[in-house]
């Protein structure tokens, strides 16, 4: 009972938190941080100014919002709301996060390692395009993005994920960067 | 030049265009050959479940300009490829739904109601030559239409609109997508001001870039490719994964009965369906020249039409609608599949796209260059040659020859494709994740951008999980930095009449139009929508 009243409110909820959103949008974020208004006067001729197009941005979320709380708050399309699969998909983001920081840091951390233990002076900026370097940070943090989220999905890791994760992956190597001289593979572009 | 000139050079441009290699002696185009390889492509994504057109679309397009570059050269062989992937993927999504009761796209959940039960009672390749034939025939009605009607009505609002009234018709576009996509008004409008409002970060006329809050991350305003991907991929990723865990789904496929009798389409048979087929073509084609209407509410209205008839005309012994009845799926499949032609007459004719093949077709035409979809496109110079107005009738041409490869070679692929309803989803989809972004990063090279794509990701499973549809941000996004623009020089060209939308009278009915939609749909009976 109490979720299927939840569930009836779900329109209201989100109307009341567009239009307060449109009213922040409308109110605060495009005056502070607009620098002409609606309109501006340029050597005596009025044009329109950059405040405009994102204030009927904003009335068009106002309208949205309003219609969604006055006349669709009954509607038959209120969206089940399931707080667990908002957390899931939290979970999945914040391991998709993780795992391209991974790759941003892995391949310089290698050469790092490597100048440590060689006592070279090597940087991983003119490595970007040479062999294995290249590939450091893609696989292993490719690897823990599709490995993870496989594992999420079906709420245990298994070796199969991982294989299909490296499969894939070394499939993506393939298909991006063999055969391409001016593609750079993440986070390559970067340094 | 003449029109007929312009025709023939289109044609040319596709099958006398730059060489890829040659058999026997014979050269292949290169555009050819990537319509063959997107058509394919596009039969194998629509026959996997959680993967369709546009996923396939948004991982080809940087791999294709890769390859062709940033020349007008690469125009149609890209172009070409992602019309064989849309045309390919619309007869692909029939199969999952025939074999498995599993709809491969969207627009396909209908095709089940009657393509399983037929796969039930042993009559599987017979269902899925009907699903082809009607399919194949819907797409080239609504090609015919495309190729008649763009340049027409392109002509007529070049000749007819001024600078208010283009203005006017962007806003009633935007207006008539949120009212019409998704069933409700009201999230349409959120989701269309959503997408206006991105589009006008960091953008202005002004040295300040408006709304960046002085970073310089959002000072150079937001990509076209990671809003879009973001909010149509990575969203929809996440929302099918989320499901996926939610149910734990373990993809169990029935498995099909043994065929009964012959799965041949008699001349009998497509006497029977081709009734069924022309009445839904019509009414997809008609819905597909409606920008943001998709081919969802084609199926629904061809197949409610298709079984009043049945019920009216049909025989005592034949099998009823929802029942295995083949007429059943070859309303279904001529509706959805005439959408896609259709969808593009805007797109062409008005720079407004209808759908999301029509958006990548516009992201490709952005990255490229040298072709701004639109009126613009459609004028038919005597003295110099237009090669936009080339490149039109190249991709006009395009689409024939994919509908002749539908008509050859499409039905066969398409029957080999039953397979891909086996791969489990929990393990496609995270490749697809990582694809994308791959695909995103080495065309903009900055880990920044990855960033923007997740960020919108998020937004667009929020937007799913509040049943928003993304449909409207995506185009409002496109259209938003066209519609300041050109609202700016009317204004400036109407003497800064703060009135200029209202005081033409044509500019003024689509501006009435316009509210007339919204307020319209908004009172809609609950029942109707």
């Amino acid at each position: 009972m109490i979720k299927k009243r939840l569930y009836q409110d779900t329109n209201f909820v989100t109307g009341l938190v567009f239009s307060i959103l449109a009213l922040l949008l409308l109110f605060v974020w495009i005056p502070l941080d607009s620098d002409t208004g609606l309109i501006e006067k340029v050597r005596r001729q009025v044009a329109i100014g950059d405040a405009l197009a994102p204030t009927i941005a904003g009335v068009f979320l106002l309208i949205g919002g309003g219609l969604l709380m006055l006349l669709e708050r009954n509607g038959d399309n209120q969206p089940a709301m399931d707080s667990n699969s908002v957390i899931f998909v939290g979970r999945v983001f914040a391991m998709l996060v993780l795992s391209f920081l991974v790759m941003r840091y892995a391949g310089p951390l290698a050469v790092e390692l490597m100048n440590a233990l060689q006592g070279s002076e090597r940087e991983y900026r003119l490595l970007r395009d040479t062999a294995p370097w290249k590939w450091i940070g893609y696989v292993l943090g490719g690897t823990i993005a599709i490995c993870g989220t496989i594992s999420l999905t079906e709420g245990r890791f298994s070796p199969r994920a991982l294989v299909v994760a490296l499969l894939a992956i070394a499939a993506l190597i393939a298909i991006f960067d063999l055969p391409f001289d001016d593609l750079l593979l993440p986070p390559n572009g970067d340094f | 030049m003449a029109t007929l000139d312009y025709v023939w050079l289109g044609v040319l441009a596709v099958f006398q265009g730059p060489e890829l290699f040659s058999i026997l002696g014979l050269p292949i185009p290169v555009t050819l050959l990537m319509i063959l390889c997107g058509f394919l492509l596009g039969i194998v994504v629509g026959a996997t479940p959680g993967l369709a057109g546009p996923v396939a679309m948004a991982i080809s397009l940087p791999i294709l300009i890769s390859v062709f570059g940033y020349t007008p050269d690469a125009l149609l062989p890209v172009m070409g490829c992602l019309i064989g992937i849309m045309k390919g993927a619309t007869i692909g999504g029939a199969v999952p739904a025939i074999l498995f009761n599993t709809p491969g796209t969207p627009d396909a959940f209908m095709t089940t109601l009657d393509g399983y039960p037929m796969a039930q009672q042993g009559n599987a390749k017979k269902a899925l030559r009907v699903a082809h034939f009607a399919s194949v025939s819907g797409d080239t009605f609504s090609d015919i239409v495309l190729v008649i009607c763009a340049p027409f009505l392109a002509l007529l609002v070049e000749g007819y609109l001024d600078l208010p009234e283009k203005t006017a018709l962007l806003i009633l576009s935007l207006s008539f997508i949120a009212a019409a996509v998704g069933g409700s008004p009201a999230k349409g409008l959120i989701s269309t001001g959503l997408g206006l409002l991105v589009a006008f970060i960091g953008t202005g006329a002004d040295f300040y870039p408006r709304l960046s809050m002085g970073t310089e991350a959002l000072s150079q305003g937001i990509a076209l490719g990671p809003a879009i991907l973001g909010v149509l991929i990575i969203g929809a990723v996440f929302h099918e994964l989320a499901g996926q865990w939610r149910h734990k789904e373990v993809v169990s496929c029935a498995q099909p009965q043994n065929e009964i009798g012959s799965d041949r389409l008699s001349l009998g048979d497509i006497r029977k369906l081709l009734p069924y087929i022309g009445r839904s073509a019509i009414v997809g084609t008609v819905v597909g020249a409606l920008p943001g209407i998709g081919s969802t509410l084609a199926a629904t209205i061809g197949y409610t039409m298709g079984r009043r008839r049945h019920h009216k005309i049909g025989k005592p012994g034949d099998p009823a609608f929802g029942e295995g009845a083949m007429e059943g799926i070859a309303a279904t499949e001529a509706a959805n599949s005439s959408v896609s032609g259709a969808n593009l007459i805007p797109v062409l004719s008005l720079g407004i796209p209808g759908n999301t093949a029509a958006v990548f077709l516009i992201l490709a035409a952005d990255s490229i260059g040298g072709f701004n979809p639109g009126p613009s496109v459609f004028k038919f110079t005597t003295d110099t040659v237009n090669p936009e107005l080339v490149i039109a009738f190249g991709l006009f041409t395009a689409m024939f020859v994919a509908n002749f490869l539908n008509w050859t070679i499409g039905g066969i692929f398409m029957r080999s494709m039953g397979i891909m309803a086996r791969v489990p989803r929990q393990l496609l989809l995270p490749v697809v994740l990582i694809l994308t972004l791959t695909a995103i990063y080495v065309q903009e090279t900055r880990l920044e951008v990855i960033w923007f794509t997740l960020a919108f990701g998020l937004l667009g499973y929020g937007m799913r999980l509040l049943s928003i549809s993304p449909l409207p941000f995506v185009i409002a996004f496109i259209l938003g930095g066209k519609l300041e623009s050109t609202a700016r020089q009317a204004f400036d060209a109407t003497g800064s009449d703060p009135f200029f939308l209202f005081n033409n009278p044509i500019a003024a009915v689509f501006m009435l139009l316009s509210i007339a939609i919204i307020f319209l749909a908004s009172h809609r009976k609950p029942e109707q929508k």
